[in-house]
C-alpha cells in the first residue's frame, strides 16, 4: 500500500520531470524571407497546439513576428508552420507549447537563403 | 486581444522602462549610451533570484533595480567627471564591459535535473517564475502596464517637486545651478543611480517575459533605440518616452509592406524627425502650450 502511495506520488514528478525538445527543419518557401518550417517535437506528442513567434536576439522586441500557429502532419510529433521574418540573420525562434503539455521553447537559428541551421556557439573554455 | 497585438504592446511598456531611464538622463543633461547594461544587470539579477533561488518575481524586480543603481552609481562616479559627448563614449564603454562580463559569467546550479543558470554565451534559460504560475500574456501585459503606469506617475510628480526642478536647471546650465546652490555631482549621481535602477526594473520584467536572455540583447542597438525613443518622444514631458517607444514601434509595424526595406524608412522617418523637432514630439514648448490651455 505505501509502495502504491509512493508510485502515485511520484508520477507527476516524472510527468514534470519530462522535458520537451524540439527541433526545426525551415526551408526557404521563395517568396522574400518566408520559410516553411517542420517543427519535430521530442518526445513526439501529439495533439498538441503550438505557436510561433521569432525575435533577433541583437534587437531584442524591435522586430515582432507575427505569430503563427502550426498545423499537424500524418507524422505524431510533427507540426509545419510557415515563419514570416523579416530579413536573413540570427533568430531567436520562440515555441509556445499547450494542450497535452505546456512549455516554452526558445530554438536558435540562423536563417539565410538557403534555409536555416541550428546556432552553434562556443562552450565555457576549459580552466588551464 | 489578439496575440500579436498582446506581444506588440508588451514590447511597448518593456522598452518603455528604458526609454524612460535615458530620459531621466536626458533632462538633467546627460546623454548615454550605455543604459542597456542596467537593463542587462537587471534582467539577470532578478532571473537568478527567481530561477535560481526561487525567490517570487517582486522581491527579485527590487533586488535587480538596487543592484541597477548601484551599478549605475560605480559607472557614474567616474564618468561624472567628463562632459557631453565625452560622458556619452565613458557610458558606452562601461556599457561593453558589462555585456563582456555577462560573457563571462558561467554560474550554473542543479534544480529537477536540469542545469540553471548564466552559461556565458549560451544564454541563461528557464527563467521561468511567471511561465510557471500560469500568467497568460494577457495577464503579463497587465502587469507591466500596471508597473510602467506606476513608474511614469513617480517620475512625473518627481518632476512637479522641488528636487525635479532642480534636475531640469542641471540640465539647463550646470554652473547656474551650482552657483545657485545645488550639489551639482551628488545630484548628477543621484539621477544616474534612479536611471540604473529603472533600466534594470524594465530589465527584470524583461527576462521573465522572455523567459531567455543573454547577452547579446543588451548591446549597442538597445541603448540606442532607448536615447532614440526619449529623443523622439519629447524631453517635455516623462510620456515623452512612452510615445516615442509607440510611435518607433508602430511606425516599425506600419511600414511592414516595405519588408526587408522598413529598417531603412524608419531610420528616414527618424532622421527628419529629429530635424524638425530637436527636442522630440512632446518638447518643453509643446507641454507648456498643453499645460496652458486648460
Amino acid at each position: 500500500m505505501r509502495r502504491l502511495i509512493f508510485l502515485a506520488l511520484m508520477a507527476p514528478q516524472a510527468a514534470l520531470a519530462q522535458k520537451t525538445d524540439a527541433t526545426l527543419d525551415c526551408k526557404p518557401t521563395g517568396k522574400d524571407f518566408v520559410y516553411d518550417c517542420l517543427i519535430r517535437l521530442n518526445p513526439a506528442l501529439a495533439g498538441v497546439q503550438i505557436t510561433l513567434g521569432a525575435d533577433m536576439p541583437s534587437m531584442p522586441m524591435a522586430h515582432q513576428v507575427k505569430p503563427v500557429k502550426a498545423s499537424p502532419t500524418e507524422t505524431p510529433g510533427e507540426y509545419r508552420a510557415k515563419l514570416d521574418l523579416e530579413m536573413t540573420g540570427e533568430w531567436a525562434v520562440k515555441l509556445r507549447l499547450a494542450g497535452p503539455v505546456r512549455d516554452q521553447l526558445i530554438l536558435h537559428y540562423e536563417f539565410d537563403a538557403r534555409g536555416a541551421r541550428p546556432v552553434k556557439r562556443s562552450p565555457k573554455p576549459p580552466r588551464k | 486581444m489578439d496575440e500579436y497585438a498582446i506581444g506588440v504592446l508588451t514590447s511597448i511598456g518593456l522598452l518603455s522602462f528604458i526609454a524612460a531611464s535615458a530620459y531621466v538622463l536626458l533632462i538633467a543633461g546627460e546623454l548615454s549610451f550605455g543604459q542597456q547594461a542596467f537593463f542587462g544587470v537587471g534582467a539577470y539579477a532578478a532571473g537568478i533570484a527567481t530561477a535560481m533561488f526561487g525567490l517570487p518575481l517582486p522581491l527579485g524586480a527590487a533586488i535587480a533595480m538596487l543592484l541597477g543603481g548601484v551599478a549605475a552609481a560605480l559607472v557614474g562616479l567616474p564618468a561624472l567627471r567628463l562632459r557631453g559627448l565625452y560622458f556619452a563614449m565613458a557610458t558606452l564603454a562601461a556599457a561593453e564591459m558589462l555585456r563582456i562580463l555577462f560573457e563571462l559569467l558561467h554560474w550554473q546550479v542543479e534544480l529537477g535535473g536540469e542545469r540553471i543558470g548564466p552559461d556565458g554565451t549560451q544564454g541563461f534559460r528557464g527563467i521561468r517564475w511567471v511561465f510557471e504560475r500560469g500568467v497568460e500574456p494577457l495577464g503579463f501585459l497587465v502587469l507591466v502596464w500596471g508597473t510602467l503606469a506606476a513608474v511614469l506617475a513617480a517620475i512625473h510628480f518627481l518632476e512637479k517637486s522641488r528636487l525635479g526642478a532642480s534636475i531640469r536647471a542641471l540640465g539647463e546650465d550646470p554652473e547656474l545651478a551650482g552657483a545657485l546652490g545645488i550639489d551639482v555631482l551628488r545630484l548628477k549621481l543621484g539621477v544616474v543611480a534612479l536611471a540604473g535602477a529603472l533600466a534594470a526594473l524594465g530589465g527584470a520584467l524583461f527576462a521573465h517575459h522572455n523567459t531567455y536572455i543573454e547577452p547579446r540583447n543588451f548591446d549597442i542597438m538597445l541603448g540606442v533605440h532607448s536615447l532614440a525613443y526619449a529623443l523622439i518622444g519629447g524631453l517635455g514631458t516623462v510620456f515623452g518616452p512612452l510615445l516615442g517607444v509607440a510611435l518607433d514601434l508602430g511606425l516599425l509595424e506600419g511600414t511592414r509592406v516595405f519588408h526587408g526595406y522598413r529598417m531603412i524608412v524608419f531610420g528616414g522617418l527618424v532622421a527628419l524627425l529629429l530635424v524638425w523637432r530637436p527636442r522630440g514630439l512632446l518638447d518643453e514648448r509643446v507641454v507648456h502650450w498643453l499645460k496652458t490651455r486648460r
